[in-house]
């Protein structure tokens, strides 16, 4: 096949459609782990909860705009209760329980889910709007693609002004420096870790939300995007919104560039990727020396 | 509160178990079902060697079947694409497991538990698609390693691996050296700084320990009995199924080992029997397996953490306890008496 300058172009967009919902899973991981110490196992299991949640509601209503938001709010209500009920009892305990728990979380969830919907997948209608793609000069994209970036674009203008310029995100930013020190200020921490927690797996619900529109909605599809979301914060260092941002860009051209050469290998040039940038750099691009 | 004080060191009694449990498992297949009680013996093995990380290193893998499918797919391709004999084909996939865990040691070891966990998960599913898309043609992809000729053990003497009893009994006095051999690992100086390593990193590493080092060469002796496991598997099977590098391999391995009791010494082997014959029993009436194996993850983590073994264990060290602390209430109220 020919390497021409469309042909790359074409992948390089498609490669950030793809990173691009890494992004928002790795953004939503980052969060959790930064502010709570818990690396969330189940973050792929609250990706498909969205995807499923958002299938619901568009088979209710009808309505794809509706769906989305939808999403968020619903899997960040699980998310809330789950860390209420399930994760709360284990602070200050030996931190790889909270791993364990949400592991087997994940096992249960994906079971839960296979039983009442079935295996076969849930495929959602895209609004006529998003039918085609995007031509100039040989160039495709599909115009859904092209909304999952500029939906990926807002979502992280949004937390940047939320971190940056609310009370809230400047408490939880506080609170993922110092907890003990904000508590003392007489602030809810716990509170605020259930908060975390849910904005975490919010992000996780909207990115299959609107993922479910490509790949259809199957309860397994949250365990492959949990191993992925790990390679993506691997790569970019455990802790550093930053370092999600790039890695899941990243990943997404490894992917893209990896299924039009040998699309047999897709799945393991990520893991090829993560341990060479390993090699190279042993606590990924942006990780914060003390917390490795 | 008196339980998370208490250091949780294995002491030498486990000596006295262990043989109690080889001579259980001689009877063992004539009680339950023989392959059953085969593939008790060698998640068994996998088990131990899992905890070996896990509960005496403090180090959690999340990816362990890759060891375990390592051993398993290289036992496999040896007998089939080699011809090699038995004793060989093991040695193979204990050459190989060894080798992929010191690679993995060499890369994370040095890390944090939860990014060791993550790129430990990493490695188990980069085999998993490896085995299952690229490298087809050679390990069967979703079918699995099939057609593996006729096992026959050829030294010192013969024996027909295609017939029950004789494979249980090559398996059990397989494992049951492995078992040796792991127990006199763990209740050596070396099986103590592990311990320490688990118990308080920081102090062992500033009371001069090597403790990097400690660390990769139970990750190698882990991979190195996960490998055997896997062979054993492959050959107490006759092939070589991709489900051994699936992540739920990873996590059931996990799941029987706290279920067991992850701080004693034979507990993972005991939370096998129990999950295995538990599977074995009931998993035909309860359509939603993997629901409950998640709930009782959980039912775990949250409320019973020590497992069976452990908690077991607690009680008995508890009422020992009770039985030798000395009553300092009456003296005081003497003293008082006096003095008053």
């Amino acid at each position: 096949m020919e390497l021409t300058l469309t042909l790359i172009i074409t992948q390089i967009l498609f490669g950030l459609a793809l990173g691009a919902v890494y992004i928002m899973m790795a953004s939503g991981l980052t969060i959790i782990f930064g502010l709570l110490d818990v690396v969330n196992f189940a973050h792929g299991t609250f990706y498909m909860l969205g995807a499923f949640a958002a299938y619901i509601v568009i088979s209710l209503f009808g309505n794809f705009w509706l769906g989305l938001p939808c999403a968020i709010i619903l899997v960040g209500l699980i998310g809330w209760m789950t860390e209420s009920l399930l994760i709360k009892p284990l602070y200050g305990k030996d931190p790889l329980y909270p791993l364990l728990l949400t592991f087997g979380f994940s096992i249960a969830v994906t079971d839960l889910m296979r039983w009442i919907f079935g295996t076969i997948p849930k495929v959602i209608e895209l609004p006529k709007g998003f039918a085609g793609s995007f031509m100039s000069a040989g160039i495709f994209i599909p115009k859904y693609r092209v909304f999952i970036i500029c939906l990926t674009i807002a979502v992280l203008l949004f937390l940047w002004f939320f971190f940056k310029k609310t009370n809230l995100g400047m408490i939880i930013r506080a609170a993922t420096r110092d907890s003990l020190m904000v508590r003392t200020l007489g602030i809810n921490v716990p509170r605020i870790w259930t908060f975390g927690f849910a904005l975490g797996v919010g992000l996780a619900g909207l990115g299959g939300a609107v993922n479910s529109s490509i790949v259809a909605a199957v309860p397994d599809m949250g365990v492959e995007m949990t191993v992925e979301c790990f390679v993506v914060v691997v790569i970019g260092g455990l802790g550093s919104l930053g370092g999600a941002i790039l890695g899941g860009l990243i990943i997404g051209q490894v992917i893209s560039f990896v299924s039009l050469f040998a699309s047999d290998w897709s799945n393991v040039a990520i893991f090829l990727t993560m341990f060479f940038i390993l090699l190279v750099r042993t606590r990924g691009l942006f990780g914060e020396a003390g917390r490795l | 509160m008196k339980n998370d004080l208490r250091p949780k060191v294995q002491r030498g009694a486990g000596n006295r178990t262990v043989w109690l449990a080889l001579l259980v498992c001689i009877v063992l297949p004539f009680v339950i079902s023989i392959p059953l009680a085969t593939e008790i013996m060698i998640f068994g093995l996998f088990a131990l060697a899992f905890n070996l990380l896990l509960g005496y290193t403090g180090v959690l893998s999340f990816g362990h079947a890759a060891y375990f499918g390592v051993g398993s797919y290289a036992c496999g391709m040896a007998i089939r694409y080699a011809g090699a004999s038995i004793w060989t084909s093991l040695l193979i996939s204990i050459a190989l497991g060894s080798l992929l865990a010191a690679i993995v040691g060499a890369l994370a070891i040095k890390k944090r538990g939860v990014y060791f966990a993550m790129i430990s998960m990493a490695v188990g599913q980069m085999f998993y698609f490896l085995a299952l898309s690229p490298l087809k043609r050679w390990t069967g992809g979703e079918d699995g390693l099939k057609f593996i000729p006729r096992l026959k053990l050829e030294f010192p003497f013969f024996v027909d691996l295609g017939s029950p009893y004789p494979l249980y009994f090559f398996v059990y006095i397989i494992v049951g050296i492995s078992i040796l051999v792991i127990w006199r690992i763990l209740n050596s100086p070396f099986g103590r700084l592990l311990q320490a390593i688990r118990e308080n990193e920081e102090r062992t590493i500033a009371s001069g320990y090597n403790v990097t080092m400690a660390k990769f060469v139970s990750l190698v002796f882990s991979g190195f009995f996960s490998a055997l496991a896997g062979g054993l598997f492959t050959i107490y099977l006759g092939y070589g199924p991709l489900h051994s590098l699936y992540w739920l391999t990873s996590g059931t391995i996990l799941l029987m080992t706290i279920l067991g009791g992850m701080h004693t010494f034979i507990g993972p082997v005991v939370g096998v029997a129990v999950f295995l014959y538990v599977q074995n029993q009931f998993s035909r009436y309860i359509e939603r397996w993997e629901l409950l194996v998640g709930i009782l993850f959980i039912s775990l983590v949250l409320i019973f953490p020590d497992g069976i073994v452990g908690t077991i264990k607690n009680k008995y060290l508890e009422r020992k306890a009770d039985d030798t602390s000395p009553e300092t209430e009456p003296e005081l109220n003497a003293k008082t008496e006096t003095e008053g």
